[in-house]
């Protein structure tokens, strides 16, 4: 095996795709992430995002749905 | 960069649809996004073995010591270099311990080649999590600040983290399966560690 056969690219999308399906979509039909420290989430978030730090979790994962699509930034 | 490294976690843990956010809340704000090297999550074909995985372990270990060590030599910020070198030694000892399980698991007693007996990399400069070339990163380094330099660094661990774990799950050697539970938390022990003076520096500021 080669190393890059071990790697996939990671499902992005750009800043106007997630505002065009915030506004399509109703709340509790996504999770948004907001995956960066406290600190940074005062300074400012997007509308309707919850905190749950990077390093936090996997042992919080239980507080979301899975079934929905999952939005982190 | 952080998020991607959230995907990887949300992929593992059974999410369905997992996006990131391209450029994270710079890009939201209509800034302009300064990206790190554009990185891939870690999957492993069917057909990967123990060795294949150790390997690959191994070689982004090393990866992330090389880079550690460049970008701790340039750091103007003191404090944030002496934490880059400590944390490439402790990615040094990574590597010891898991060329000793790669010889336990395959019963040899020395492997000279290794890690190019067991897995193939084009580039010689080594490679890091994600699939990033050590190069590419330190290129992408030079310019940035001890904070966004640090938020790599976070990304990296976490999604190491992360590799470890799945790897941990693949792996049937109780040996193995070990090693890399204490890897894990390793890494998530640089995490904190790294978050600690990521905050410092953005509350200085």
């Amino acid at each position: 095996m080669a190393i890059l056969d071990y790697f996939r690219p990671v499902s992005t999308l750009p800043a106007e795709r997630i505002r065009a399906f915030l506004n399509e979509k109703r709340m509790g039909e996504f999770n948004l992430l907001d995956v960066r420290q406290p600190q940074e989430y005062e300074q400012g978030h997007l509308p309707g995002a919850k905190l749950v730090p990077v390093g936090e979790l996997e042992s919080r994962l239980k507080e979301l749905d899975p079934t929905k699509p999952t939005i982190a930034y | 960069m952080r998020s991607r490294a959230a995907a990887a976690i949300l992929t593992r843990g059974g999410f369905k649809e997992v996006y990131s956010m391209e450029g994270g809340i710079h890009a939201w704000k209509g800034m302009v996004a300064s990206g790190a090297p554009e990185a891939g999550i870690a999957y492993f074909p069917a057909e990967s073995t123990p060795s294949e995985l150790t390997a690959l372990a191994w070689l982004l270990e090393d990866g992330t010591r090389k880079f550690y060590l460049e970008v701790a030599s340039k750091l103007k910020d003191l404090e944030t270099g002496s934490l880059f070198k400590e944390l490439a030694a402790l990615e040094g000892k990574h590597k010891e311990k898991l060329f000793a399980i790669h010889l336990a698991i395959s019963a040899m007693a020395e492997d000279p080649e290794y890690p190019a007996s067991v897995i193939s990399f084009p580039s010689e400069g080594g490679y890091m999590e994600g699939g990033v070339e050590v190069g590419k990163a330190l290129d992408w380094a030079r310019e940035r600040s001890p904070e966004e330099i640090l938020e790599y660094a976070l990304s990296l661990e976490i999604n190491s983290y992360d590799l470890h774990l799945k790897m941990e799950e693949r792996v049937k050697d109780p040996r193995a399966k070990e090693m890399f539970v204490s890897l894990a938390g390793e890494e998530k022990g640089h995490l904190l560690r790294l978050q600690d003076q990521f905050l410092k520096l953005m509350t200085a500021s």
